[in-house]
C-alpha cells in the first residue's frame, strides 16, 4: 500500500490511466482518419483536391460556418438578457430560470430534435398557426432556417451557463457607482457592465460556435439536402459510400477549422486580458 | 432602468424560458397517439407505445444496454478522471496545464470525426457493437467532464488539511478517505453524474459503432425516428423528460433548503 | 447394353437416394422445427416502418416455434454489409434488399443459398436468384396530393418533371440504393425514345432530376416518405406502394398514378460470413411460407410470392395489390440484366446525386 501511494509523490502517474485511454480511444482513431484521408484509395492529396474542386462541397462548407455563426448570434441575443435576468431576480425566480436552462441541457438532444421535427414539418404546429393567423406557410423543415431554429434551442444552455457564471461575479456596485457619478443607464451598461461580462460572451460564443460547426443530430434530422452540413456529408461518405478517404478528408477539414478557430479565440482573449490588465 | 424596460426584459426572458422548455412538450401528446404516425395533433388515445417500450426486445434491450454502459462508464471515467484531476493539481502549473489541455480534447473534437475514426478502428478489431467498444469510447468522451468537475472542486480544496492530517500521523490511505474524499465528494458526484449522462445520451459515435448485437437507446430512438415514424420514440422521450425534470427540480430544491438551514 | 443397364441402374439409384434424402430433410416453406433455434439470437434487416413490422409479424410463428430471439435492424445499406463482411464480424443475419443488389454482389457480399434448406417450389418462375429468394413483390408509384391538383391531376411520370403545369414540391427516394427504374423513366421523360434507352445515359437522367432544383426533396427511408404524405409536405411523392397505403390509412389526402408503376421485387439474402448459416436459411424458409406471406400481405398490401397464398384483403388493401391483371397491364418493368451489368456506374453517380453533388 505504501508503494502504491508513493505514486502521489510523482503526480504524473495519476494521469497515466486517463492518458492511455485517450491514446487508445481518441489518438489512434484520429490518426486513422488523418492517415486514410491521405492514403485511401491512393496515396496523395486526391481527397482534398476532390473536396475543394466540387462546388457543392464548398457550399456545404460555407453553409456550416454560416449556420454556426447565426446560431451563435441568436444564442447570444437570447441568452444575454436571460443570463442577466438570472442575476437580477429573487432566489425563487432564479431557481425557476435555472430549471428552464438545465432541463433542456440534460434532456437528450435526439428527443428535443424529435420535437422540432414535429413542430417544423410543413403541416406542423408552427405552420398551422401561421395559416390560422392568415399568413403564408413557411418552409422550415429541410431548410437552413429550420436547422438554425432547432440548433439555437439545443445549444442555448451552452451560452447561458458561461454568461451567468461571469455575470454572477460582476460587482454591481461598480455600475451603481457609475450611475451615482451621473452616468446614464445606457452609458453605465456599455462602459462598465458590458466589458465586465465580455469573458462570458467570448466563452459562450466559442463553445456554441464550435459545437455548432460539428453538430450532427439536429442538422441530420431537420436538414434536407439543401441544409446539409459538413458532419452529415462526412457521415454519408463513410456510412453510405464506405469512402473512408473522402469522409476522412472532410473530417480533417472540420477538425482543422475547429482548431484554427480555437487558436484564434485563445489569442484574442489573451490579448484582451492584457489590455484590461487581466481578470485575476 | 425604468419599470417599462424591466417589464420588457422580463417578458423577453419569459419567452426565452418558454422557448427552451415548451417545444419539447409536443412529444407528450404524440406519445398517446392511437395511430402509428408522428402527425400532430394526434387522433385518439392509447397507451400502446408505453407498453411497446417494455414488450419490444428492441426497445427494452436498448434501454438496458444504455443503462449498463452508462453505469460502467460513469464508474470507469470517474475513477480514472478523479485520479487524473488530482495528478494535475499536484503537478507544476505548466505541465499540469498541458496534461489538462490534452485530457479535455474530446470536448472539442467534432463528434463525426471521432466517430469515423473509432468506426475504422473498431471494424479492424471487431469491437463494433460490443460492450468494450462502447465503454472505451464513452469513457474517453466522459473524462473531460469528470476532470472539470473534480478539478473545480480541488481548486478550492485546501491542501494544508491533508498535510495536517499526515502530521497527526494519519497514513496516506486514511488521509485520502477521511479528509480528501469528503471534501472533493461533491465534485466527484457531479463528475459521476456528467459521465453517466454523457454516455446515456451519446449518439454520434454510437450511430457508427452499433450493431444488432448491442444497440443503445439514443441509436434506437434515432433509427426509429428516421425509419419508423413510431410514437414509441415520443413515449420514451416523454419519460426521459419527466424523469430529468423531476431529478433536477429535486436537486435544486434540496440544494436551496440545505443552504437555508 | 451393359453400359445402358449400368447407367439406368445408376440413375435409378440416384433417384432413390435423392428421394430418400428429400424425405429426410426436404424443407417445406413456412414450416419450422419446434425448439430448433432455442437460445439463439438473430437479426433481421429490412427497410423499417410498416413493411418491416409486417415482416416481423409474419415471422412471429417462426419465432415462437423455433425459440429464437429475433432483433430488427436497418435500413438496409450495402455499405454497411460491405463494412461487416470486410471486418469479418457480420451481425446482419438475414437482409431484405432491393431488386438488383443480390445479383450484383452475389458471392461477394451475399452467400450462395443452399436450396436444400429452402423450399422454393411455390415461388413464381424466374424470381429465385443464386443468392436470393424474393421477399414479396410490390410497386413504386407516383402519389399526388388531391387538393393540390383538383380536377387536373398528374397522369404519368412526365408530369413529375413538369413544374409549370404541375407546380409544387416533389419528393423522391434518396437512399443510397439507386432506383434504376427511375433513371429509365427520367430518360423517357426527357425525350429518349424507348428503343434507344440503352446504354443508359445516367448523367442525363440525374440531370433531369437536378433540373427540378428547389422543388425536389428527398426521403431517406420509407417511413419518411409516409410522413411526408401524412403531413402534406410534398405535392408529389414517389413512394413504395405499401407506404402509400399506410399514409392513406392514416388519413393522407393522396392518390396514386398507376400508369407505368414500377415493379419492384425485394429479395431475401444472407450476407457472407454469417456464422449460423442454417438458422438464416430457416428464417428465409419461414418467411416465404404460405401463412407468413398471407400475414405480410394483409399488413403491407405487398403481393405474396407464394403461389397458394390467399390473404384476407379488405377494400383499401385490394386497391393496392399489384398482382392483379389490370395493374400488371400498366406496369413498367426495368431492364434488370442491363443494370446488373452496369451497376457500379449508376451506384456511384446516384450516390453523388443524393449527397447533393
Amino acid at each position: 500500500m505504501r508503494n502504491l501511494f508513493s505514486i502521489g509523490r510523482h503526480p504524473v502517474w495519476l494521469t497515466v490511466p486517463s492518458l492511455l485511454l485517450l491514446l487508445v480511444a481518441l489518438g489512434y482513431p484520429l490518426a486513422q482518419v488523418v492517415l486514410r484521408s491521405f492514403t485511401d484509395p491512393a496515396i496523395g492529396l486526391d481527397n482534398y483536391v476532390w473536396f475543394f474542386s466540387r462546388p457543392v462541397n464548398l457550399t456545404v462548407f460555407w453553409r456550416t460556418f454560416e449556420v454556426a455563426g447565426w446560431v451563435t448570434i441568436l444564442c447570444l441575443v437570447l441568452g444575454y438578457p436571460y443570463a442577466w435576468m438570472m442575476t437580477a431576480v429573487g432566489p425563487r425566480m432564479r431557481l425557476l430560470l435555472i430549471l428552464c436552462v438545465l432541463v433542456p441541457f440534460w434532456v437528450s438532444g435526439v428527443v428535443r430534435t424529435l420535437a422540432w421535427v414535429i413542430l417544423l414539418q410543413d403541416s406542423g404546429v408552427i405552420n398551422r398557426g401561421l395559416v390560422a393567423l392568415g399568413f403564408e406557410k413557411v418552409r422550415l423543415i429541410r431548410t437552413p432556417l429550420g436547422v438554425i431554429i432547432g440548433m439555437t434551442q439545443v445549444l442555448l444552455p451552452f451560452m447561458i451557463m458561461p454568461l451567468y457564471a461571469v455575470m454572477r461575479s460582476i460587482d454591481l456596485r461598480l455600475v451603481q457607482a457609475a450611475r451615482s457619478l451621473g452616468a446614464r443607464p445606457t452609458l453605465a451598461f456599455v462602459q462598465i457592465y458590458l466589458p465586465l461580462s465580455l469573458p462570458g460572451v467570448f466563452g459562450g460564443a466559442i463553445i456554441v460556435f464550435i459545437l455548432g460547426l460539428g453538430f450532427y443530430i439536429t442538422p441530420a434530422l431537420l436538414g434536407g439536402p439543401r441544409a446539409t452540413m459538413l458532419s452529415t456529408l462526412a457521415q454519408q461518405q463513410v456510412l453510405q459510400q464506405l469512402n473512408w478517404g473522402r469522409g476522412g478528408a472532410m473530417g480533417v477539414i472540420l477538425l482543422v477549422s475547429t482548431l484554427v478557430l480555437l487558436a484564434v479565440a485563445a489569442r484574442f482573449t489573451r490579448r484582451r486580458y492584457q489590455i484590461t490588465g487581466g481578470s485575476k | 432602468m425604468n419599470r417599462l424596460q424591466r417589464t420588457l426584459i422580463s417578458l423577453f426572458c419569459a419567452c426565452v424560458a418558454l422557448w427552451l422548455v415548451a417545444p419539447t412538450l409536443v412529444i407528450v401528446p404524440i406519445s398517446f397517439a392511437e395511430k402509428k404516425s408522428l402527425a400532430f395533433p394526434p387522433d385518439g388515445f392509447s397507451l400502446q407505445w408505453y407498453a411497446n417500450l417494455i414488450q419490444s426486445p428492441d426497445w427494452s434491450g436498448s434501454i438496458l444496454n444504455s443503462l449498463k454502459i452508462a453505469v460502467i462508464v460513469s464508474v470507469v471515467a470517474t475513477v480514472i478522471g478523479t485520479l487524473a484531476a488530482m495528478g494535475i493539481t499536484r503537478m507544476k502549473a505548466g505541465s499540469g496545464g498541458v496534461v489538462r489541455a490534452i485530457l479535455i480534447t474530446p470536448m472539442i473534437v467534432p463528434g463525426v470525426v471521432l466517430a469515423i475514426g473509432i468506426y475504422a478502428v473498431y471494424l479492424d478489431h471487431q469491437l463494433v457493437g460490443t460492450l468494450t467498444g462502447y465503454v472505451l469510447a464513452h469513457s474517453m468522451l466522459a473524462i473531460p467532464f469528470v476532470i472539470i468537475a473534480v478539478g473545480a472542486n480541488l481548486a478550492v480544496f485546501d491542501a494544508r488539511l491533508e498535510t495536517a492530517a499526515a502530521s497527526l500521523g494519519a497514513s496516506r490511505l486514511v488521509t485520502f478517505f477521511t479528509v480528501t474524499l469528503p471534501l472533493i465528494g461533491p465534485g466527484i458526484l457531479s463528475g459521476l453524474l456528467f459521465a453517466f449522462v454523457t454516455s446515456f445520451d451519446e449518439v454520434i459515435v454510437a450511430l457508427f459503432i452499433n450493431s444488432p448485437r448491442m444497440k443503445t437507446l439514443p441509436v434506437q430512438i434515432y433509427s426509429s425516428m428516421t425509419r419508423d415514424s413510431d410514437p414509441t420514440v415520443a413515449a420514451v422521450g416523454s419519460l426521459m423528460f419527466a424523469l430529468t425534470t423531476l431529478t433536477i427540480a429535486a436537486a435544486l430544491w434540496i440544494g436551496t433548503r440545505r443552504r437555508r438551514s | 447394353m451393359k453400359l445402358i443397364a449400368k447407367a439406368a441402374l445408376q440413375a435409378g439409384l440416384m433417384v432413390a437416394f435423392g428421394l430418400a434424402a428429400q424425405a429426410q430433410t426436404a424443407p417445406v416453406a413456412g414450416e419450422t422445427a419446434e425448439g430448433s433455434l432455442a437460445g439463439k439470437t438473430m437479426s433481421f434487416v429490412s427497410y423499417g416502418g410498416l413493411y418491416q413490422d409486417g415482416q416481423i409479424a409474419s415471422l412471429q410463428e417462426f419465432v415462437e416455434k423455433s425459440g429464437v430471439t429475433l432483433l430488427s435492424d436497418g435500413p438496409t445499406e450495402v455499405a454497411k454489409i460491405q463494412a461487416q463482411v470486410e471486418s469479418g464480424d457480420v451481425q446482419w443475419h438475414v437482409v431484405d434488399t432491393g431488386t438488383l443488389t443480390p445479383f450484383v454482389y452475389c458471392g461477394e457480399l451475399f452467400q450462395k443459398l443452399d436450396f436444400s434448406k429452402i423450399d422454393i417450389s411455390n415461388i413464381p418462375e424466374g424470381q429465385v436468384g443464386e443468392c436470393s429468394v424474393p421477399a414479396m413483390n410490390y410497386g413504386t408509384v407516383l402519389m399526388y396530393r388531391k387538393s393540390a391538383y383538383g380536377d387536373n391531376p398528374p397522369t404519368g411520370w412526365a408530369d413529375f418533371f413538369d413544374t409549370e403545369k404541375f407546380p409544387g414540391v416533389r419528393a423522391m427516394p434518396g437512399d443510397s440504393e439507386p432506383d434504376t427504374t427511375l433513371v429509365e423513366l427520367a430518360l423517357l421523360a426527357d425525350g429518349v425514345p424507348k428503343d434507344q434507352l440503352f446504354p443508359a445515359d445516367v448523367d442525363r437522367a440525374l440531370n433531369k432530376f437536378r433540373g427540378l432544383g428547389e422543388d425536389l426533396i428527398f426521403w431517406k427511408t420509407g417511413a419518411e416518405s409516409q410522413q411526408m404524405m401524412e403531413s402534406g409536405e410534398a405535392d408529389m411523392v414517389i413512394a413504395w406502394s405499401g407506404r402509400a397505403m399506410g399514409a392513406q390509412k392514416n388519413g393522407a389526402d393522396y392518390a396514386p398514378v398507376w400508369q407505368d408503376w414500377i415493379v419492384v421485387m425485394d429479395q431475401l439474402t444472407i450476407p457472407m460470413g454469417v456464422k449460423d448459416v442454417d438458422a438464416a436459411h430457416a428464417l428465409i424458409n419461414a418467411a416465404i411460407g404460405k401463412r407468413a406471406q398471407e400475414i405480410m400481405t394483409e399488413q403491407t398490401s405487398y403481393s405474396p410470392i407464394h403461389k397458394d397464398a390467399q390473404p384476407e384483403v379488405d377494400e383499401l388493401l385490394a386497391q393496392w395489390l399489384t398482382n392483379t391483371p389490370e395493374k400488371i397491364a400498366v406496369s413498367y418493368q426495368q431492364n434488370i440484366p442491363y443494370w446488373i451489368e452496369n451497376y457500379e456506374e449508376v451506384e456511384t453517380k446516384w450516390g453523388e446525386f443524393i449527397a447533393g453533388n
